[in-house]
């Protein structure tokens, strides 16, 4: 058997913003890998550059130094516009406030990616179907956002993430907001979803418990690597 | 040390400066009209009071007679045989030099006295100055013209130097022989010797007035038992109040399109208010946690507001008085049009008008502020309002907002129906309306985007959805800029409508009175008699009709009037309102009957049967009113008599112009050169063919609305930065929204193309919103304000392309506005949006 290929591959990472004078590193020289069908959990304090980290991955930031690849497409080399295009296509991101459409229902947040992905209305309402169901929420469809609780709107971020089948899901501190019992079902149900299709995950969290569901735990302080072991 | 509540609302203003900019812009602008409208009209009305004050001097009264004036024995009589000595004669009319509007005053030196200052001031030169320089020069020169030293400069001319001056269609010689002072009043006005004025404006033997200083009661009395009939003793300050009035309504009107400006900015101060108490929220919520009463962070927004209140109101007025400037050289040019001369260059900035801005300007500010204040401080710390729960609120107010929107308008039926003919009482019926109306749009909005979205989103996708529900979703804040656009767009169609109405009415009524050919008339003027008989005599002509106008004065005030002499044939040409024609125009032709204008009739509830007074050569007489005939003169007061009757009651032959009806193969153009030929070295005439009458008559109407054009383009203007503020504030309150939008994979065209698509769709809703509003208010302004203070009667005429060109600005101002917006969010950086979350 083969070992998977890479999916995510950073080398020689850093990025750097200016404060005023001064110049604040928040990446220094990052080196990863990650393997297609990995869950990997960004671990650290406030400030590390987990978050930073993510949105280069995710294409939303670009790294003054170094290179990202990603499904085997060379990230920092894309324009702005072939790097939204290649997030809407490869990339599903969660994030800790959740970020839903608040003028948008629960199943129209989720067809907004599918549309952007060019699927065709009946296809889209067969997936969002599934995907709810899948998230326990068959039948909030046509909820808005502001009635439902902070776990079902994680839920449904983490449905409309994986709507068009990302290669890579981002995860910042996606259980940041939610009380234990509401964190414990969403991350079973992001471990369950990802593995299911396959995909790649990446979580910032300053959390144990939401390591413990991944294959790999890498510290992070202060924009450098501290440890990377392997659960 | 300033409280730390206010060192927090002055820190969170400065942090905000756009925010801060466009409420002051909103409030500036608005105030800066209202202060320019008030300059000008004051100023203009103060420069005419002046003129007439430095040309009425110490008079007390003013001896008056018919249309042909005084006899100038009648003067001499006074003087000589009842040896009244403060009186003192005067011949006055128009002339022009170097092209150039002046008025003629004729007075005798040495009856002036103490009546006139300006007379003694005046200086002929270094070596020869003084009063008696004057008096000989004026005396002794044919021709001796003084004036003040800014005429004398705008003529071009100095001590000394010929002038030719053109007064009744004639040139005649004159030279000037010294130059007043410059003071208030004496602008644009020649003085010469009495003699020389009746012989330029060829009123030999008659004088104009005969001013008067009478001190005490007994010597009115006296002198009002030994004047010959058909002369009158008038109240001069009376008199000059009277003229002056002439303009109120016209002045009325214009504050009220200033007032609009101001109405229009206070929507766009509440939306830049209740913004800023909104993103300040946690921060009160901190306050009250920290144990800030709700009295105390309420008097700190609301000081917030009167803060920005003054500055945007010192702005307004500095803004106001260099608009005012501009709008003066409108508001002078059309009040010369319409009503009386004027002559002013600079406006006169009174106290009364700055404090007028200022209060206006805090006014709005604390008006607008108020609601979302109250609003803010009303909670429980406890309760960090969220955007959502903040929205419900805002929609379930929506209901009672309607239905205290339609009782407004009903309100404003009732003052409508109530207030007879009080013009102010119109047009606080007209803001009644708008207000009412600004209360029901949310819900409208509400509706018409929760369609549109569900509609949008069968047709383009959940992006599209996204766009309209968005303007529902956020409705506290895109109902406000609704209604500021749709208010500013409505005014645009009512006073759209109103002119197109209007200016059809007129040019119907246009074509219909100028019955005539060709017609030939002097400029201020009347015409050479015999030149009228060598005219008429013309091959070609058929027939010839001749008009007369004369100001008809008494202690009730002005009453123009008309003496035609009509063609046979072209009574058509007048239309009876109330009666039938077959019968007026006999009865009128015959007796001492009258027609009267629809204004005239309309403000002196005057209709046919009645018996109104005139004052004739021989005394008051009464004239039977035949029935009401449409016209459109500005000067409301307007009876037309037959000249028979005229030459009756008044001894009167002049006239002021004739219509020529001609043979029906005569060129009008041919007899026009004739005409001219004819009166080549006798008169200079005005010449016109009934199509140039009419194109330059619409062509004065069209000039008439420029300032009204001016105002509502402010107006919108102000709507538009409403658009632009409330699109911003959206945009900074949803800025994690785009961003988590681009982190979805959204490009940044289509980002903008979002924003767009919801300013787009704003504007419709204001466009359409704008519709009904602009219908009510074009009918409140034809069938009530216009005919309140005009007494016209216009027929409505809504031409389907004003509707649309409303709706299509609507769109365009708001897409314009969008534009901004739409590209900050597409710049968008998410990376950096979501991190400064």
């Amino acid at each position: 058997m083969t070992a998977p290929s890479i999916e995510i591959q950073v080398r020689s990472l850093e990025r750097r913003f200016r404060e005023g004078e001064r110049e604040h590193v928040v990446l220094d020289d990052v080196d990863l890998e990650i393997r297609r069908g990995e869950t990997v959990a960004l671990r650290g304090r406030s400030g590390s550059g987990k978050s930073t980290l993510l949105n280069l991955i995710g294409g939303i930031d670009t790294p003054n130094a170094g290179s990202i690849r990603v499904a085997d497409t060379d990230v920092t080399a894309l324009s702005e516009r072939e790097r939204t295009l290649f997030r809407r296509r490869h990339i599903g991101f969660v994030y800790q406030a959740f970020n839903l459409v608040p003028t948008l229902n629960v199943a129209d947040n989720i067809r907004l990616v599918l549309e952007l992905n060019g699927v065709k209305h009946a296809s889209a309402d067969v997936r969002i179907a599934e995907l709810l169901d899948a998230v326990g929420l068959g039948d909030r469809g046509a909820s808005y956002p502001d009635v439902l609780s902070g776990g079902e709107q994680q839920r449904v971020a983490i449905a409309r993430a994986l709507s068009h089948q990302p290669a890579v899901l981002l995860a910042d501190e996606p259980t940041g907001n939610l009380d234990d019992q509401s964190a414990e079902i969403v991350l079973a149900l992001l471990d369950e979803l990802v593995r299911s299709m396959g995909g790649t995950m990446l979580i910032a969290t300053h959390s144990n418990s939401v390591a413990s569901y991944c294959d790999r735990v890498i510290e992070l302080h202060n924009g450098r690597f501290e440890s990377d072991t392997t659960t | 040390m300033i409280p730390v509540t206010h060192r927090a609302s002055l820190s969170y203003l400065l942090r905000h400066p756009w925010q801060l900019l466009l409420a002051l812009l909103g409030v500036a602008i608005g105030v800066a009209v209202i202060v320019a409208v008030d300059l000008a009209n004051s100023s203009a009305r103060k420069a005419f009071l002046l003129s007439m004050d430095a040309v009425t001097g110490e008079a007390t009264h003013q001896i008056i007679g018919g249309p042909a004036g005084v006899d100038e024995n009648v003067y001499t009589e006074l003087r000589v045989r009842h040896g009244i000595r403060s009186i003192a004669p005067v011949v006055e009319g128009t002339v022009f030099a170097d092209e150039r509007r002046l008025s003629l005053l004729g007075i005798d030196l040495f009856a002036e006295g103490e009546l006139r200052s300006f007379t003694t001031d005046a200086s002929a030169g270094d070596d020869d100055s003084g009063v008696e320089a004057l008096f000989r020069s004026l005396l002794t020169e044919p021709g001796a013209v003084v004036a003040s030293a800014s005429t004398v400069e705008r003529l071009g001319i100095m001590i000394g130097d010929p002038v030719e001056i053109i007064a009744e269609g004639r040139a005649h010689s004159a030279t000037l022989v010294a130059v007043f002072e410059d003071a208030g009043g004496i602008d644009d006005l020649l003085v010469v010797d009495i003699s020389t004025a009746q012989i330029w404006l060829g009123r030999i033997g008659r004088l104009s007035r005969i001013d008067a200083r009478l001190t005490d009661d007994e010597a009115v009395e006296r002198l009002e038992e030994v004047l010959p009939n058909g002369n009158r003793l008038l109240n001069a300050a009376a008199r000059t109040r009277t003229t002056a009035d002439l303009s109120n309504a016209f002045m009325t009107n214009l504050t009220a399109m200033s007032l609009l400006a101001l109405l229009v900015g206070l929507f766009l101060i509440f939306n830049s208010m209740s913004f800023s108490v909104l993103q300040r929220r946690p921060l009160i919520g901190v306050f009250r946690a920290l144990g800030f009463t709700r009295r105390q962070l309420l008097t700190m927004l609301m000081l917030e507001a009167a803060f920005i209140g003054a500055v945007a109101a010192l702005l307004g007025v500095l803004l106001g008085i260099v608009l005012g400037e501009q709008l003066l050289a409108l508001v002078s040019r059309s009040i010369n049009d319409l009503y009386f001369r004027v002559s002013v260059t600079s406006v006169d900035v009174e106290l009364l008008t700055v404090l007028k801005g200022f209060a206006a300007g805090i006014g709005a500010a604390l008006l607008a502020s108020a609601v979302p204040a109250i609003e803010a401080t009303s909670y429980e710390p406890r309760l960090a309002m969220t955007r959502s729960s903040l929205e419900r609120r805002a929609r379930s107010a929506l209901p009672l907002l309607a239905i205290a929107g339609v009782a407004t308008m009903v309100g404003s039926a009732a003052v409508l129906a109530g207030s007879g003919s009080n013009l102010v009482a119109g047009l606080a019926a007209v803001f009644m309306l708008i207000l009412g109306f600004a209360l029901c749009v949310p819900l409208f909005v509400r509706v018409a985007a929760d369609l549109l979205a569900n509609f949008a989103g069968r047709l383009a996708g959940t992006t599209a959805r996204m766009a309209i529900s968005g303007i529902a979703a956020g409705l506290s804040r895109t109902a406000v800029a609704i209604v500021a656009l749709a208010v500013a767009v409505s005014a645009t169609i009512g006073v759209s409508v109103m002119v197109d109405s209007f200016r059809s009415s007129v040019g119907d009524w246009l074509e219909q009175t100028l019955q005539a050919d060709i017609y030939v008339g002097v400029d201020r003027g009347s015409m050479d008699l015999e030149l009228v008989q060598d005219i008429s005599a013309l091959d070609g002509i058929v027939e010839v009709s001749t008009s007369r106008r004369a100001w008809l004065e008494s202690e009730a005030g002005q009453t123009q009037l008309a003496a035609i002499r009509m063609a046979p044939g072209s009574y058509a040409g007048t239309e009876i309102l109330d009666a039938d024609p077959a019968e007026v125009w006999p009865a009128w032709e015959r007796g001492d009957v009258v027609l009267v204008s629809e204004p005239y009739g309309f403000h002196s509830s005057v209709g046919p049967g009645d018996v109104i007074l005139l004052p004739t050569d021989q005394g008051d007489r009464e004239f039977c009113v035949a029935a009401t005939f449409q016209s459109y003169d500005v000067n409301s007061s307007a009876v037309m008599m037959s000249r028979a009757t005229y030459d009756r009651h008044f001894a009167d032959d002049g006239v002021d112009a004739i219509g020529l009806y001609l043979a029906p193969d005569v060129d009008a153009d041919t007899m026009i050169s004739a005409i001219d030929t004819l009166g080549a070295g006798r008169q200079t005439l005005r010449i016109a063919s009934n199509v140039s009458i009419r194109r330059i008559s619409l062509e004065i109407f069209d000039q008439t609305f420029i300032i009204t054009d001016v105002l509502y383009w402010i107006a919108m203007g102000v709507a538009f930065i409403g658009i632009l503020s409330a699109m911003l504030a959206l945009l900074l309150e949803r800025i994690r929204e785009f961003a988590t939008l681009r982190a979805l994979g959204m490009t940044p065209a289509q980002v903008g193309g979002l924003i767009s698509a919801q300013t787009a769709v704003i504007g419709l809703l204001s466009g359409v919103a704008a519709i009904p509003l602009g219908a009510a208010m074009a009918w409140v302004l034809i069938k009530v304000i216009n005919r309140r203070a005009f007494g016209w009667q216009i027929d409505m005429v809504v031409t389907a392309d004003v509707l649309v060109v409303a709706i299509g600005f609507a769109v365009l101002s708001a897409l314009l506005a969008g534009i901004y917006p739409a590209l900050r969010a597409a710049r968008l950086h998410p990376a950096a949006a979501m991190r400064e979350e």
